[in-house]
């Protein structure tokens, strides 16, 4: 029970017109990184609000760090950062901090001294320029993310939930946030985020879930889920590109259930049964020269498409992060 | 409770350090004190400066009251012996005519004089016929007739001079005649309670209106300012944030007591201010140029005014009131804002609210008018309204105590009921975006938290 950051049992929750999690259960390790995928309106949003608290499910039972998660205590230790961000425009950076630290129980006595560590860290606090004393709305957008960020960590939380965390983050503060998840894990914290680019967790997570619909696809180890799915991909590079001979090759559903073309090479997924020999001999029967061959693991875009289908990418599935 | 803590001093710091609120503090009892005494003040003084001048009495009764009129009229615009203020010398000389005439021509030159003042060669003009003596009744025609000053002043210079002329008739001696004529009254109305006199009853009912007025204006600029921090924290999206480590409720009601404690810190700095400058009310006139006889007088005047006593049971109820009644209005605004998802929409959400307050502050004058009426008994229990017009009753009259009690009892449920129904919509509401709820969504807002 207690090596568990997170366990959700059981989880609904209905809306007047839809359903936006339907029995929904998963469990997240402490210490690792836990990527909720899933497209746009899959229920992403709807379960991390559930998680925090802030909206109650119909049914099922939420545990955080070994406590119901109704147990207000337990929010402490707990940093968010919702896919909506804002703060109060008006209040200078320090007093937004102090704000969201007291909120969190952070002693009044420690918050500035934290807060000009994070200050320092993010760059917000130099020699030659301290932003601390800026009102919220003179900072730039890159900076005020920051600022929310800091907002989110102050309070050095167990378990972290982003949600959405790398959209509209400009290069630098996508690689400033990636860093901080790396070094958060190294220090045994728990950093759940939700995403729908497939780009992202795959180099990041150690674990996922795929929802889709309010439901749940598959979750596991990342590695575990991309062994599960392999053997059945195969990356196939071509001299000079693809003739249309090839084209007809990859088209006969018999053999290829989907083949997607990355340009330098095109990612086969075969049809249930087939065989790679038999992909190689019509390829090299249409007179191709092969440059790449390989059976390779399957990337959780691929994963996704195959499990959740066109369905899930016509409801806003975006899988080139 | 470091949470409802750390919620309060932000709504509280945030705005006492606003350049808005240092603003008005400072300035809103002088902009207040402008619209509320220049207008009187005005009049006043427009009343005290109105002069007749150049009137032409019409003496048709054929008795000499006609001379009698034009010399009241100088004598009331004659400036005070002694008077050598700037106003005195700038005003024109009175200019009295007297024409005397017989009935039968008055028509003829009655229609002259009007072309006289159509073309302005005339202000107005007094007509006194046969009847004038017998009824005292006379007609007055000019271009300022409409002026309420001066047609008092003609009125006064008529009263005395036909009461001085009968007087006269029946034999009574000309000098005390004309005693007698400027014989004046002035009532001074004092109320009286169960615990004896209480006061003027003048002061009591100015002191009602203020509480009752400085409480609905405390509604309107608080309750906005609660609506309009919701909806800050709604379209900035902090609120997501901060509902992750605080409970709606929580923060719902440190908004309310923050936005609460602003306020009264503004009371307390204008209610220590005023109770400074009347302190020292003297040496500040003197230092300004007053005239110290003028001062001595208005001090005379000022101790003559007696402050309306408050028992200490009124003085709770008072407090009371004042409390709850912001209280109940403040959840209901903050519940607008959780509605709406931007200020234009805040403006017509907001207008159910509005009426409730306003259904109260409308019968202000009525229930001052005639405080012991159905209509001030019902409009007192009444929750929504008893905040503004109870106080009202009280200091304008006695209330039984089982009725302030009963209308304290109504405002504290209809209190919980709102803050019940408000922490209910704010929860839901501050997540939600998009379109504003029909009432019947907002119904399944209230059973869904």
């Amino acid at each position: 029970m207690t090596d568990l950051a997170l366990e959700i049992r059981g989880v609904s929750k209905r809306y007047a017109a839809h359903v936006a999690v339907e029995s929904l259960s998963l469990a997240v390790p402490k210490g690792t990184v836990y990527g909720l995928l899933g497209p746009n309106g899959a229920g992403k949003t709807t379960t991390i609000r559930m998680i925090l608290n802030i909206i109650a499910p119909d049914t099922g039972a939420i545990t955080l760090l070994g406590r119901p998660n109704t147990d207000a205590a337990v929010l402490d230790r707990l940093g968010y950062l919702p896919e909506e961000r804002g703060l109060y425009k008006k209040m200078a950076v320090r007093d937004v901090l102090r704000f969201l630290g007291e909120l969190k129980g952070v002693p009044r006595g420690e918050l500035d001294h934290r807060i000009d560590g994070w200050l320092e860290r993010m760059s917000l606090r130099t020699a030659e320029k301290d932003w601390s004393k800026q009102k919220v709305e003179e900072l730039s957008r890159g900076m005020q993310q920051k600022v929310q960020f800091i907002g989110t960590l102050l309070h050095d939380p167990e378990l972290v939930i982003l949600d959405e965390p790398f959209s509209g983050l400009d290069p630098i503060n996508a690689q400033a946030l990636k860093d901080t998840v790396v070094e958060l894990r190294q220090r045994g914290k728990t950093v759940i985020f939700s995403t729908h680019l497939m780009d992202n967790a795959e180099r990041l997570c150690d674990a996922v879930c795929i929802i889709a619909k309010g439901q749940k696809v598959l979750d596991g180890a990342v590695a575990a889920v991309k062994a599960e799915n392999a053997g059945r991909t195969v990356a196939l590079g071509l001299e000079g590109g693809m003739s249309p001979a090839v084209h007809a090759v990859l088209g006969d559903r018999a053999l290829v259930a989907r083949a997607d073309d990355h340009n330098r090479f095109v990612e086969v997924e075969l049809a249930a049964g087939a065989d790679p020999q038999q992909l190689l001999q019509r390829v090299l029967a249409t007179g191709a020269r092969i440059e790449r061959f390989e059976r390779v693991q399957p990337s959780l875009h691929q994963i996704f498409l195959q499990r959740v289908g066109a369905t899930g990418v016509e409801e806003g599935m975006s899988g080139h992060g | 409770m470091g949470k409802l803590w750390a919620v309060i001093r932000r709504e509280y710091l945030e705005r006492v350090r606003n350049k808005w609120f240092i603003f008005v503090t400072i300035f809103g009892p002088v902009f207040f004190g402008a619209i509320t005494f220049l207008p009187a003040a005005m009049s006043v003084r427009s009343m005290r400066n109105a002069r007749v001048s150049d009137v032409r009495v019409l003496d048709a009764t054929g008795t000499g009251v006609g001379e009698r009129v034009a010399d009241r009229i100088r004598a009331i615009n004659a400036p005070a012996p002694g008077d050598t203020s700037a106003a005195a010398r700038r005003a024109p000389a009175t200019q009295v005519t007297v024409e005397t005439l017989e009935m039968a021509a008055l028509a003829a030159r009655e229609e002259a004089l009007v072309a006289d003042v159509a073309a302005e060669r005339l202000t107005g003009f007094l007509v006194l016929d046969t009847g004038t003596v017998r009824t005292g009744d006379a007609r007055y025609l000019g271009r300022n007739a409409s002026s309420v000053g001066e047609g008092n002043q003609l009125e006064a210079a008529l009263r005395r001079a036909l009461i001085s002329f009968r007087l006269e008739q029946i034999g009574v001696d000309g000098s005390i005649a004309d005693t007698v004529s400027r014989f004046r009254v002035d009532l001074a109305t004092e109320r009286i309670t169960d615990k004896g006199r209480a006061g003027s009853g003048f002061a009591g009912a100015i002191f009602g209106f203020i509480l009752s007025f400085t409480l609905y204006m405390a509604i309107i600029l608080y309750g906005q300012a609660i609506l309009r921090g919701v909806l800050e924290e709604k379209t900035t999206r902090v609120a997501e944030v901060i509902v992750a480590s605080v409970k709606p409720d929580v923060l719902l009601a440190g908004k309310v007591l923050g936005v609460g404690a602003v306020g009264l810190t503004q009371f307390f700095i204008w209610i220590a201010g005023g109770a400074f400058f009347w302190s020292q009310r003297m040496s500040l006139m003197s230092s300004m140029g007053a005239d110290p006889a003028a001062l001595a007088a208005a001090q005379s005047g000022a101790a003559s005014f007696t402050f309306p006593t408050i028992t200490p049971f009124t003085m709770v109820a008072l407090v009371l009131f004042f409390v709850l009644g912001y209280t109940f209005y403040a959840s209901l605004f903050a519940a607008v804002g959780a509605m709406v998802g931007s200020q234009e929409e805040a403006n017509q959400a907001v207008q159910p609210v509005m009426m409730l307050l306003v259904s109260g502050i409308i019968f202000v004058q009525p229930v001052m008018l005639n405080p012991t009426s159905g209509l001030a008994r019902t409009m007192s229990l009444l929750p929504f309204s008893a905040p503004i017009i109870m106080p009202l009753r009280m200091t304008a009259a006695p209330v039984p105590a089982l009725e302030v009690l009963g209308s304290l009892g109504g405002l504290v449920l209809a209190c919980l009921a709102a803050i019940w129904l408000s922490a209910r919509i704010y929860r839901v509401g501050l997540l939600m975006y998009g379109k504003r709820p029909s009432l019947r969504e907002l119904g399944r807002w209230i059973r869904q938290s």
